[in-house]
């Protein structure tokens, strides 16, 4: 499997470059959506589709947005594939709708959408930046399920809102709230870092190099931007 | 130049065709979302009225309607009606759904928010189910909860009310101030619709209550369910004989009834018993008592007192037969203790002697505000026996 593959494209969102865990971006809906495993995959998917339209859209007109205008033309696609992800829950799982309230319009200004925008898809084929969607979405989605769990069956004693019997009589209430998600979410972190030994991403040096995203970095070698070490 | 030219084109282009994709995907979904709105209002009508097609919202304005009704929905089939209430129970913004089927039958009551003690009311809708406007009153009561049963049976009276109302029919939906109100009116238009209720100071046979029209006007005398104005000149307006005489009769005996100040400082034993004491010319007296009800340290007036005590105006023959009895002020608890100012208490104690004055019904949950409020009348029958000739 070469480096840059189409297969390694996918699989890089949900591990290597995992866009909570690894990349720690998202951290708002992360913190806000994971008090149920529902919310959770609501919200992961949401974020995927709008993440694989926008980066499909954003690759295909790679080439006609202008660099100096590529902010507000980014942002103008993702709050409108944004809009129509919101209808189309409104319509169809208005229970998902009422859960995730204001934070599906927040997708929005999901630094991981934009991320992704402005470091795969706006120099990347169509192809390539729809797979990365993908995997980006997909990472995101397991990472908030699988802190959702965690917080929900400790938290509530439920899975999806199915009650278990024995952790019922045992629930952590604090970590349903906020301060409980970010405990929850730097232990994962930390989870991470240990199974694959700090080898994702590697610190190089606590310069640009070591930057888990210097390798899509517009100019890989910020120095060459005038930026301090 | 030409390159923002091209920035602005490409931004507006993106833009358009962002429109149209909005545009499409709205005009697909708005009707759903819409559907799927009214479904979660409708959810909760549903719950009073089971098997509902539709509803559609009354515009309540266009109607006299009971104070409590905020909302109002119409059963598209014709079955009936929604009524949504805020009344006040032992809290406020009590909050009440009740359905009512176009025959007068309550389809089914629920408490939709509530700030009551006991949470016994977030049920007892389910007691309303099936009845009309003449069997609510004989739904069981809360134990415990006199105000959020009295609440909520008044609340789903004004449902039914309500739903007569605005299927076209007419209730009486005054409160009773209001009738009372308007049968003053109607017996001396010239008292212009402001009255005082006469403290009697004598007794009236046969006549119920008097009341004084604030601008002299004139009186009108209640006995029984009859209503009989007098100008102030002592003449009845009535048809009724017999009624005239009687009413007459009565203002006569306020008309010539006089109170003369009896000075306090002269019976040292009554100091911190008795506000004020006054004698008729007949030999009756009108004091003015204080007992320590709620209000003072919980009941207890020897170590320190302080709060408010409730003052209370008792008239008197002078062998101790209560006349006429009176709340003139009071520090209870809102709600609850502060029934004492109400007649319904008070009117309890005219006509009762030492003997018997403590046979009353006492007021629900106030046991405090209840007994104080007999220590005010014990007091009065001690001061009437010490100003009549006893020990100073």
């Amino acid at each position: 499997m070469s480096k840059n593959s189409n297969l390694s494209v996918l699989l890089n969102g949900i591990i290597k470059e995992n866009p909570v865990l690894v990349l720690i971006l998202g951290t708002c809906p992360t913190l806000a959506t994971t008090g149920t495993v529902d919310g959770a995959l609501g919200m992961g998917l949401a974020a995927l589709a709008v993440l694989v339209c926008s980066n499909v859209f954003i690759s295909l007109l790679r080439n006609v947005i202008p660099e100096t205008m590529r902010i507000p033309c980014y942002i103008v696609i993702i709050a409108g594939f944004v809009t129509v992800v919101k209808m189309i829950v409104q319509a169809y799982l208005p229970d998902l709708y009422a859960t995730l309230g204001v934070y599906l319009d927040l997708i929005t200004v999901n630094c991981i959408i934009l991320g992704r925008a402005e470091m795969f898809a706006g120099k990347n084929p169509v192809i390539r930046s729809a797979l990365d969607g993908v995997g980006m979405g997909l990472g995101f989605t397991l990472s908030l399920v699988v802190m959702a769990t965690i917080r929900e069956v400790f938290g509530s004693g439920s899975f999806a809102g199915y009650e278990i019997p024995f952790m019922q009589e045992y629930t952590i209430a604090f970590l349903t709230k906020a301060p409980g998600g970010l405990l929850v979410y730097g232990l994962l972190i930390a989870l991470i870092y240990v199974v694959t030994k700090g080898a994702f991403p590697k610190k190089k040096s606590f310069s640009c190099e070591g930057c888990p995203n210097a390798s899509n970095c517009y100019t890989p070698n910020c120095a060459e931007k005038g930026v301090e070490n | 130049m030409k390159k923002n030219l091209k920035n602005i084109a490409v931004l507006v282009c993106i833009c358009a065709v962002i429109t149209v994709l909005l545009a499409a995907t709205n005009a697909i979904t708005a009707p759903l979302i819409e559907k799927n709105q009214n479904a979660a209002a409708n959810e909760a009508l549903l719950v009073v009225m089971p098997g509902a097609e539709g509803f559609e919202t009354v515009d309540i304005t266009a109607y006299s309607l009971p104070q409590t009704v905020t909302e109002a929905h119409k059963e598209t089939s014709g079955r009936g009606y929604v009524v949504k209430l805020v009344t006040t129970g032992y809290g406020s913004d009590f909050v009440i759904m009740c359905g009512v089927s176009s025959d007068g039958v309550v389809t089914g009551a629920v408490c939709l928010s509530s700030n009551e003690t006991l949470g016994k009311e977030k049920t007892y809708g389910e007691n309303f189910k099936d009845k009309n406007a003449d069997d609510v009153d004989a739904v069981d009561t809360l134990a415990g909860a006199t105000k959020t049963t009295e609440a909520y049976k008044n609340a789903v009276k004004d449902a039914l009310n309500t739903a007569v109302i605005l299927g076209g029919g007419s209730v009486d939906i005054r409160t009773e101030e209001e009738i009372l109100a308007d049968n003053l009116n109607a017996a001396l238009p010239a008292g212009e619709g402001k009255f005082q209720k006469h403290f009697f100071a004598e007794i009236v046979d046969g006549v119920d209550a008097v009341y004084t029209a604030d601008n002299g006007a004139g009186y009108v005398c209640v006995i029984g369910d009859a209503f009989i104005g007098v100008n102030a000149d002592g003449t009845a307006i009535t048809a009724d004989a017999v009624g005239a005489d009687k009413a007459a009769a009565a203002v006569a005996t306020i008309k010539a009834t006089t109170l003369t100040d009896i000075d306090l400082t002269a019976y040292p034993t009554l100091a911190n018993t008795v506000v004020s004491a006054k004698k008729t010319a007949t030999g009756n007296f009108v004091v003015e008592t204080k007992g320590a009800g709620y209000g003072i340290k919980g009941g207890n007036e020897y170590v320190p007192a302080s709060g408010e005590y409730i003052i209370v105006k008792v008239s008197m023959t002078a062998d101790g037969k209560i006349i006429d009895c009176l709340t003139v002020s009071q520090g209870e608890t809102a709600n609850l203790g502060d029934a004492c100012k109400d007649e319904a208490f008070y009117g309890q104690f005219d006509g009762k002697t030492e003997a018997d004055y403590t046979e009353i019904d006492a007021i629900a949950g106030a046991t405090m505000t209840t007994d104080g409020y007999k220590q005010a009348i014990e007091r009065a029958f001690a001061a009437v026996k010490v100003l009549n000739g006893g020990v100073k």
